[in-house]
């Protein structure tokens, strides 16, 4: 597999304070990579400089062999991002959104099928502000895939999310993987970087700590002897949950 | 790269600005609110300020009488005319260049000027004769003719005292040559830059901090959209829209306030454009510097308010002290106030505009820099 995403000794600082501290890791073409760690570990400015949306104090990122500090242009040409709350301009229907995010890559596009890939087809005509939160994770994404990018990175996208809309977007997720679009993300829910990565970074305090995937890590923790304190159920409560309310979502209307 | 590689990318370009373009277009008539502050708001501001400045609601004429004649008869008869209420003599008018400058600024109905043979005895007659000359403005030949019928039946009155036969005193009228400005031509003017002001800051500084606030902007900061597509796009949607004002305030004052608009309308409206895309890039400088409305507010009270009150919008520069005048005049919005009076009401071309266009030529550079340097996605 080749290398989509290599970053070496990446810094930034706020104020003294070292919020990315030397990092270096790289993604392969085609995984979906997660960035896990608590809050204030660095994990949305690591994401922020990838996009070109923030200087790189230090060391360097290349995409699909492109130098991120010295083309940003072209790298946001490349990319698709999904924010961590997604805010679209009021007053402005599905479909023009679409249109409007396209033209901003320079592309005419038909809005209609993207939409449809995100089951949002039968909304085209309404307002950004019509939708649920669920709605508006779904229509980020499609907004954010409209010029087909080589790399897609999403920010805690679950974040406040019922669990069926959380299950839908690891599905949607998965399928802009099987497009052959390599995916980086960042959450704090381990269950979610269980099923969804293929290989996570753990960082805390602007420094990985560990990286890997996520079952070769679980190995490595048993492997030192740890214990988990509790008896492991065969099911837990999220499971009790979403074999009482369905799997389809709950779309709010 | 070569020529034809180029050529498509700027038309991409291109094509990402008109798309936002007509969006943001689009999306501006279905805010409300927007529509009512642009275009129903400022034709309220014309129908009050029209109704205050623009209607001679007095029945006395403001005239000057400018007494050429030596004779004892015209110095009875000046004094006269002082006493009488339907005129409003000017006192401080001298000459006939004074009385056309007051005619200019629309302070003055019209000139009554009395020749140095006015009153005096001619041969071979026992009484006085002369004829009285009143000079109007283009703008004025209504108020012209009253004064000519109201100053007959004085010189009527006297004419029949005299003799019976013949009129020793006549009345006649001259045009002066001078457009001649009614006090609603200022007015428009004033308002015209106004709403320009309004339109073009008020807008985007509190447009842009809100849409900074839910991310918006942020958003499309992750696309390659450069910012002067993102600027060229709102400048292109807020001349729609800018436009659209115009015409309605310009409907409105020539409809209800006779507003005679002697100029070129496709002048009016290329002028209109760059008024709006320089006043336009101020609340852009603003709006995108400003990270939230607390820190747009106090700065566009300071950028604003002198223009707003200085630059003749709602007083008319004229009546300011000389000092005040040389220094407004180089407020971005004083070239757009006087340029639209000259083109509506005085009929000037764009080429007889050049210190108009070159200041806001100017002011455009400089605030077009500002904008670009201070500009924040977030």
């Amino acid at each position: 597999m080749t290398t989509m995403i290599e970053v070496k000794d990446l810094q930034k600082s706020y104020g003294g304070k070292r919020a990315v501290d030397g990092i270096s890791f790289s993604v392969k073409k085609g995984e979906i990579f997660g960035i896990l760690g608590p809050n204030g570990a660095g994990k949305t400015t690591t994401l922020e400089m990838l996009e070109a949306l923030r200087q790189i104090d230090g060391g360097t990122a290349v995409i699909d062999g492109i130098d991120v500090a010295k083309n940003p242009y072209t790298i946001r040409g490349i990319i698709g991002v999904q924010p961590q709350s997604p805010a679209f301009q009021d007053k402005t229907k599905l479909i023009e959104l679409i249109e409007m995010f396209a033209a901003a890559y320079g592309e005419r596009v038909k809005a209609k099928p993207f939409l449809d890939s995100v089951q949002l087809g039968e909304k085209a005509n309404s307002y950004v502000e019509q939708l649920s939160g669920g709605q508006k994770q779904r229509f980020s994404i499609a907004a954010a895939l409209v010029h087909n990018p080589k790399v897609f990175f999403l920010d805690e996208p679950t974040t406040g999310l019922d669990p069926q809309a959380r299950r839908n977007l690891w599905d949607l997720v998965r399928e802009v993987r099987d497009r052959g679009i390599t995916v980086v993300l960042t959450t704090h829910y381990m269950d979610e970087a269980e099923v969804l990565c293929d290989r996570v970074a753990i960082m805390d305090q602007g420094k990985i700590v560990a990286l890997d995937s996520p079952h070769a890590l679980i190995k490595q923790l048993l492997g030192r002897g740890f214990k988990k304190q509790q008896k492991v159920e065969q099911a837990n409560l999220e499971d009790v949950f979403i074999d009482l309310t369905g799997k389809e979502l709950h779309d709010e209307q | 790269m070569n020529n034809k590689v180029a050529k498509t990318t700027w038309q991409r370009r291109l094509y990402t600005v008109f798309a936002f373009a007509k969006l943001n277009t689009r999306r501006y008539f279905r805010d409300r609110t927007a529509i009512f502050f642009t275009i129903a708001f400022p034709l309220i501001f014309l129908f009050i300020f029209g109704g205050l400045f623009g209607k001679n609601t007095s029945v006395n004429f403001k005239v000057a009488v400018i007494n050429q004649s030596q004779s004892a008869f015209s110095k009875q008869f000046v004094a006269d005319l002082g006493k009488n209420k339907v005129f409003k003599v000017s006192s401080d008018v001298t000459t006939l260049d004074q009385a056309r400058d007051q005619m200019n600024h629309g302070s003055l109905d019209s000139a009554i000027v009395l020749p140095d043979n006015f009153g005096a005895v001619q041969q071979g007659v026992a009484y006085p004769s002369g004829q009285a000359v009143i000079y109007y403005s283009q703008n004025n030949a209504q108020a012209a003719s009253t004064v000519t019928s109201l100053l007959q039946a004085v010189v009527g009155g006297i004419n029949v005292k005299l003799v019976k036969t013949v009129t020793p005193f006549t009345v006649t009228s001259k045009e002066t040559g001078v457009t001649g400005l009614t006090p609603f031509d200022y007015t428009f003017s004033g308002l015209v830059g106004f709403s320009i002001l309004g339109l073009g800051i008020f807008g985007p500084v509190n447009t842009f901090p809100e849409l900074k606030k839910q991310g918006v902007l942020r958003r499309f900061h992750t696309t390659p959209i450069r910012v002067w597509q993102f600027f060229l796009a709102n400048v292109i949607s807020q001349a729609i829209v800018g436009m659209l004002t115009m015409a309605a305030m310009l409907t409105v004052a020539i409809t209800v306030f006779h507003l005679k608009m002697v100029g070129d309308y496709a002048e009016f409206a290329v002028f209109i454009i760059l008024s709006i895309a320089m006043i336009f890039g101020i609340g852009l400088a603003v709006g995108g510097w400003a990270q939230n409305e607390r820190q747009a507010a106090p700065l566009v009270n300071i950028v604003t308010f002198p223009m707003m009150f200085l630059s003749g919008t709602f007083f008319p520069r004229y009546l300011m002290p000389q000092w005040l005048q040389h220094i407004t005049n180089y407020l971005p919005l004083t070239p757009v106030v006087d340029g639209i009076r000259l083109i509506a009401t005085e009929g000037k071309h764009l080429i007889d505009l050049g210190p108009q266009l070159g200041l806001m030529a100017l002011w455009i550079v400089v605030i077009y820099a500002v904008a670009f340097r201070v500009f924040r996605w977030e």
